[in-house]
């Protein structure tokens, strides 16, 4: 295993944003993202997670489709150049490697690839940083989740108290370590810390069963009262991964662009003539806690949940996940 | 079921509108096609994403189909289709599909088709009819019910009148909310008139589309009449972006009406949420 001191951190990165573009971790106007690496910046890849899910690197808030002209009756489109800029994503905590694997499920399976994401997704190098102190909101162990070792990812690094261990699991992680060899020493009697351990818990065991009946149930109504629908929790999920594709016209000129939406938001389902299907934050937010607890795991074999805890922190209206799987559970049928 | 020939299933052909049928007040029919021919081959009941490019994109049913081009039949509702009937012969558009899983072709095989439409809802219904028109030997009797809010909204009045009555086994029964007085045929709901009209449920395979509240009745005649959940199908219709199953928006349940709908049968939606 290898190392490097946390005094060269910046060098390292500055070392890979040679061959790529590296995102990493960053105080950005009093929040936490992860933010292309530009030489300086204020790193945040001490204790817990980026306030920002890193979602948007492979599916951005917004992003351009294809461009058009209309000059009518004529049209014409143009397709955009494929995305061909190589990334490294730096500090990849486990919750959200996790967060990776179910949104290939959404993006790159059930017979349509999504080009956008494919492109973005395969362009970019995943480094982890294993966690070794839980954060109140953190709870990514009841699925399963290692917080010492990510899924998925080409490079595994670990905090000591000056340094970083670093161990490559790919190809593509092996080429990061070659790259930055000069800054890299061997890691003699220095050991792989122990994981953080989150003393928050969902018990998921069962909470699928369990809502496919309950549907009908008036606790969506009681537990609905509080949520405000700001859709918060939607932007800040790691997993949510609705969008919304809208047109942008200057002149005869525009383009087809997409962005994030929100199941929270009334306008998502209702139709053309008025047809509303979820009327109320009751039917929104059944549907929401249902997508990630029952309808994913039906659909895609697992969770749509990684526990990172961002929504339950966030909320202004504390609605906890958390919480609502405990008492799904307890709930009588 | 991705198409081969599209790379990038989010981004449209541009394709051009030659024809344009006014239905109703309402409604209008527009035949299209691109520079290489028909944009692409649906089968009955799969479904079309199709723009002006600078107002909207929106999905729609196919109702028929030529050799060089698609049929779309629209009702003026919102931003898009006020837009689309504002356009003339000769406006470029953008269209991507086919999408959705089409009626259980095989299923019915050999069965008397029942098809219960109401107002627009006969467009995705009338994709079938047309088909097993063409195949007629692989299916037994047809029957057409319709019914629209008043004889003005009757939409595709040359097959309603003209051309299914003229196909072999073929009845078609037409009805309408309010009648005019020009109007002498019968007058009342799409559901109370299948009641009235009382198809027996053997051998046979209702296929019903419309607006949901009367979806939700005829749903219950049928039953009353002793059609089994197997033998009732149905098309639905959810506010939809890409058409693919990812925008996340028409799920009904773990199911997405774009990608494994939007035709159910009654037993299968009985399984999924009430949420339509």
């Amino acid at each position: 295993m290898l190392k490097i001191s946390k005094d060269q951190i910046g060098e390292l990165l500055n070392i890979w944003a040679k061959g790529a573009k590296v995102f990493v971790p960053q105080e950005n106007g009093g929040t936490s993202q992860f933010k292309a690496w530009e030489g300086q910046g204020k790193l945040t890849l001490g204790e817990g997670n980026a306030l920002e899910p890193p979602k948007d690197l492979f599916f951005p808030r917004t992003e351009t489709m294809y461009r058009y002209r209309v000059r009518d009756p004529e049209a014409s489109l143009e397709e955009l150049a494929p995305l061909e800029e190589k990334r490294v994503l730096v500090g990849v905590r486990s919750c959200d490697a996790r967060s990776f694997a179910i949104m290939d499920d959404v993006f790159l399976t059930k017979g349509y690839i999504d080009e956008f994401y494919r492109q973005r997704r395969e362009n970019t190098a995943v480094v982890a940083l294993a966690c070794t102190t839980a954060q109140p909101t953190c709870f990514c162990t009841s699925f399963g989740i290692d917080p010492g070792r990510a899924e998925g990812v080409d490079l595994q690094m670990w905090p000591l108290a000056d340094s970083y261990l670093l161990e490559a699991i790919t190809p593509a992680g092996k080429d990061l370590l070659e790259q930055a060899a000069a800054l890299l020493t061997e890691a003699a009697d220095e050991k792989v810390p122990a994981a953080a351990q989150p003393s928050l818990t969902a018990d998921v065991g069962g909470v699928t069963e369990k809502l496919q009946q309950m549907f009908e149930h008036p606790y969506w109504e009681a537990v609905s009262r509080k949520c405000i629908g700001c859709g918060a929790c939607t932007y800040l999920c790691p997993t949510c991964h609705c969008f919304d594709i809208q047109s942008e016209n200057r002149g005869d000129s525009g383009y087809k662009f997409r962005c994030w939406d929100s199941c929270m938001f009334s306008e998502y389902t209702r139709m053309a003539g008025g047809h509303q299907p979820r009327p109320s934050k009751k039917e929104r937010l059944r549907n929401r806690f249902l997508h990630k607890l029952q309808y994913f795991p039906e659909r895609y074999g697992k969770f749509a949940c990684v526990g990172c805890g961002r929504c339950l922190d966030r909320c202004p209206v504390s609605m906890d996940i958390t919480r609502v799987v405990r008492e799904v559970k307890e709930v009588t049928l | 079921m991705a198409n081969a020939e599209q790379v990038n299933p989010l981004v449209p052909q541009i394709g051009k509108i030659i024809k344009i049928v006014e239905e109703t007040p309402d409604i209008k029919t527009f035949h299209v096609t691109t520079d290489k021919g028909k944009p692409f081959t649906p089968m009955p009941g799969q479904l079309a994403m199709f723009s002006l490019l600078d107002v909207g994109e929106a999905m729609f049913s196919i109702t028929s189909q030529g050799p060089e081009h698609l049929e779309l039949a629209i009702k003026k509702v919102g931003m898009l289709t006020d837009a689309l009937h504002e356009v003339e012969v000769g406006q470029a558009v953008g269209i991507r599909g086919p999408y959705g899983n089409g009626f259980p072709l095989e299923m019915m095989k050999g069965k008397d088709l029942l098809f219960i439409g109401g107002g627009i809802g006969l467009a995705p219904v009338r994709s079938l009819i047309n088909y097993t028109i063409e195949h007629r030997e692989d299916y037994g009797r047809l029957w057409i019910i319709y019914g629209a809010r008043s004889p003005a909204d009757l939409c595709f009045k040359d097959d309603l009148f003209k051309n299914w009555p003229k196909v072999k086994d073929c009845r078609v029964d037409v009805t309408v909310d309010k009648g005019d007085a020009d109007w002498k045929g019968h007058e009342g709901f799409v559901p109370a008139f299948v009641e009235k009209l009382g198809p027996k449920p053997e051998g046979m395979v209702a296929i019903t589309c419309g607006p949901p509240i009367m979806i939700k009745f005829v749903l219950q005649s049928l039953e009353k009449l002793g059609f089994k959940d197997e033998q009732i199908v149905t098309t639905l219709e959810m506010r939809m972006k890409c058409g693919i199953g990812k925008c996340g928006r028409c799920n009904l349940g773990s199911a997405y009406v774009c990608l494994d709908g939007p035709v159910f049968t009654l037993a299968q939606l009985k399984q999924m949420p009430d949420e339509y």
